[in-house]
């Protein structure tokens, strides 16, 4: 099925679908506050009572059980690995110019303002939409420039779309481009998980500034309820 | 280390001008594109500035974006046709959508209006540096318009998580 997407059309309605369901994933996130309802602006907002800037998700997705390779070479189980740690997941693929590194940069930014016990609490995964270019090797040159304690994940993707589906996150095998290019099409929101019960309880959309993830950070590292 | 010259001096002559303006990529563009001039008589014609270009010093791996802002003070509508670069062997334009990026042929830029290349939305996709980047470098970005022509900008490699006004 994922053949079809070469066609721009396809590609068109893939990007369709996409924004379907990132909307519907902030109607979830609003179904929460289940507060009073108003026009569009209202439906990404976050409960109105939660300490966190980002949106705060109505449905906790459960950490997804993923087994796939880090960027030393080795197996990384990340239920096992991340269990009763605070987690932010985030899918996508390296040679992305756009999307990926401004994410990850600003991540990167908000995660250099915790004092260095409060990073010690957090571990941030990326995990690879892209697994056949990006090897441990390329994931972590890459991460590094945006963190070195990143965590970078490779391996199966099929693996990888079933854990994204998991999270409403959609995910698509990768496009190579007449001129060589690579496009992956992958939801780019960041998932945070808190270490009281290893469930997603936040959610950053692909576009969220980093002064967001400077407040949220040091409330998430110190599991601090949504 | 041969193949660096022609990078070098664009790089050098960019850093001059950057010097001189004061980081105003604004200026740059201004002076660089000769508007006014250009199409049709001076009431009507497209009038095109380029602003706040940067671009994010890549990760590693040399797959870089370039944003900027061309502003339009013209009556007349003009589109960015293609980019080309000295320093990069190719600059496509591509457009985010919230899951993925499509190439995009041109991009309209509006009469009394802006088009705006930015995070997360419409930017440049620029590949195959002569040099590989650092912090500082400048490169040449030639824009070329259907009214306007080809205007050519010195964009200023920055930090990864750069936004422009602020430091």
């Amino acid at each position: 099925m994922p053949r079809s997407a070469r066609t721009p059309r396809a590609a068109r309605l893939a990007g369709a679908t996409a924004v379907a369901l990132a909307a519907a994933l902030a109607l979830t996130a609003c179904g929460s506050s289940g507060s009073e309802t108003a026009g569009p602006a209202k439906v990404v907002q976050q409960k109105t009572d939660s300490p966190y800037e980002g949106t705060v998700l109505g449905k906790h997705f459960d950490k997804p059980d993923l087994q796939l390779t880090d960027t030393s070479g080795q197996p990384y189980d990340l239920r096992q690995k991340t269990g009763g740690r605070t987690t932010l997941l985030f899918f996508g693929y390296t040679s992305c110019p756009d999307v990926c590194p401004t994410t990850m940069g600003d991540i990167g930014v908000a995660m250099k303002k915790l004092t260095p016990e409060e990073r010690q609490k957090v571990d941030v995964v990326f995990v690879s939409t892209d697994p056949q270019r990006d090897t441990p090797q390329v994931l972590r040159a890459w991460l590094d420039s945006m963190g070195s304690d990143f965590i970078g994940l490779t391996g199966d993707l099929a693996k990888v779309k079933t854990a994204a589906k998991a999270l409403g996150i959609l995910i698509e095998d990768p496009v190579t481009n007449p001129d060589g290019t690579v496009t992956s099409t992958h939801g780019a929101q960041v998932l945070a998980f808190l270490p009281s019960d290893d469930k997603a309880h936040v959610l950053y959309l692909s576009g969220t500034e980093v002064k967001t993830f400077e407040h949220d950070l040091p409330l998430l590292a110190r599991g601090v309820a949504a | 280390m041969k193949g660096t010259l022609g990078f070098r001096r664009t790089a050098l002559a960019g850093a001059v001008l950057a010097t001189a303006l004061g980081g105003g990529a604004f200026l740059v563009a201004c002076g660089a594109g000769g508007q006014d001039g250009g199409g049709a008589s001076a009431g009507g014609a497209a009038r095109l500035s380029v602003a706040d270009s940067y671009i994010p010093m890549p990760p590693a791996g040399g797959m870089a974006a370039g944003y900027l802002t061309v502003r339009n003070e013209g009556g007349e509508d003009d589109e960015l046709v293609r980019v080309s670069s000295p320093g990069a062997s190719s600059v496509t334009m591509h457009r985010s959508t919230a899951s993925t990026m499509e190439q995009v042929e041109k991009l309209d830029v509006p009469a009394h209006g802006a088009l705006q290349l930015a995070r997360g939305g419409t930017h440049l996709m620029i590949m195959g540096w002569q040099k590989a980047p650092v912090l500082g470098d400048e490169l040449e970005l030639d824009l070329t318009f259907t009214r306007t022509g080809t205007i050519s900008v010195k964009v200023p490699v920055k930090e990864l998580t750069y936004r422009p006004g602020q430091q």
